[in-house]
């Protein structure tokens, strides 16, 4: 397994991306819990067509997509302190940005949103306004996948997190760390 | 090995560098983790509860009560995940801790889906 070079000493590395870890936990658990209201929303508006911004569904769906991209900003903030989690020249790390970007767009679509529904009340799944909620949920997921597929395989290198014993797992790690799994361009 | 400005002395990162470097360790951080997973849990409760008792028209009680369930569980296996990578490849091992709050959660989220708001 090829060696990344040590900018920071091991044990040191192996505390910060663990604390990443942790955030990345609290974050993926509220994604979990949109996708909760994305029922619980969703079922309301079988009944209610459309209600306004100030319903405790939207309260839930609307903090929790400001919650995210702050939450994986202070992520991207405190990623700088692991210098093997740095993207192509120098940048942020290209899944990282990709989840960040990826839940903007779930943010600003709430103003999208309630500017659409002010002129057009039904409440249909598929209106184009509802597009951007999915998509930047899709682009933030995978994104995130590849930033915490990222950090995983660096922890197994460290000797700090055990590798798959599925060798087919393995093998995906290792290609992961030598920047082979999806693409060089992102590390 | 490269370090920070004003650490060390000529050179050469000692022990109480890298602890400096380190900070608060994480295996340390399970008193935090475990008050930030029951004011997440009462904040969930508080969450729900608003809904079945402000907007009873359009949040039944029981459907508040299954969210309620759905967000404990996924608060709870967020919790264990992050006290065990925590305390994994640590000496400490807080399992009992780590019992006793997960089961009092689960008791506590029992009780309020049984008794409170109907």
């Amino acid at each position: 397994m090829a060696q990344m070079p040590a900018l920071i000493p091991k044990e040191v590395e192996i505390q910060r991306l663990k604390k990443i870890w942790l955030m990345i936990i609290a974050l993926g658990s509220i994604a979990a819990s949109v996708e909760v209201d994305n029922f619980v929303d969703g079922s309301l508006h079988q009944t209610s067509i459309r209600d306004s911004a100030f319903t405790p569904a939207h309260w839930w769906l609307y903090s929790h997509f400001v919650a995210l991209p702050i939450g994986w900003g202070m992520v991207a903030v405190y990623d700088r302190k692991v210098p093997v989690l740095r993207g192509p020249n120098n940048s942020m790390n290209t899944g990282l940005k990709m989840a960040i970007l990826g839940y903007l767009a779930t943010m600003f679509t709430i103003g999208i949103n309630e500017m659409w529904h002010f002129w057009f009340v039904e409440e249909i799944f598929a209106v184009p306004n509802h597009w951007m909620f999915n998509m930047g949920v899709v682009v933030a997921f995978i994104g995130a996948l590849a930033y915490v597929i990222r950090i995983y395989a660096r922890l197994i290198e460290l000797g700090a997190e055990t590798p798959g014993e599925n060798p087919y797992v393995a093998e995906m790690y290792k290609m992961a760390l030598e920047g082979k799994l999806y693409s060089r361009s992102i590390p | 090995m490269t370090l920070p400005k004003g650490f060390g002395t000529g050179g050469g990162a000692t022990s109480a560098d890298v602890e400096q470097m380190i900070g608060r360790r994480v295996e340390n951080m399970g008193g935090l983790i475990t008050l930030a997973y029951i004011a997440a849990w009462l904040a969930t409760f508080g969450g729900t509860a608003a809904g079945y008792f402000y907007y009873p028209w359009a949040y039944p009680t029981n459907s508040g009560h299954f969210a309620f369930i759905v967000l404990t569980i996924i608060e709870s296996t967020g919790y264990l995940f992050c006290m065990k990578v925590t305390q994994e490849g640590s000496n400490k091992k807080s399992d009992g801790m780590i019992a006793v709050v997960m089961g009092s959660i689960a008791v506590g989220t029992l009780f309020i889906s049984m008794f409170v708001g109907f």
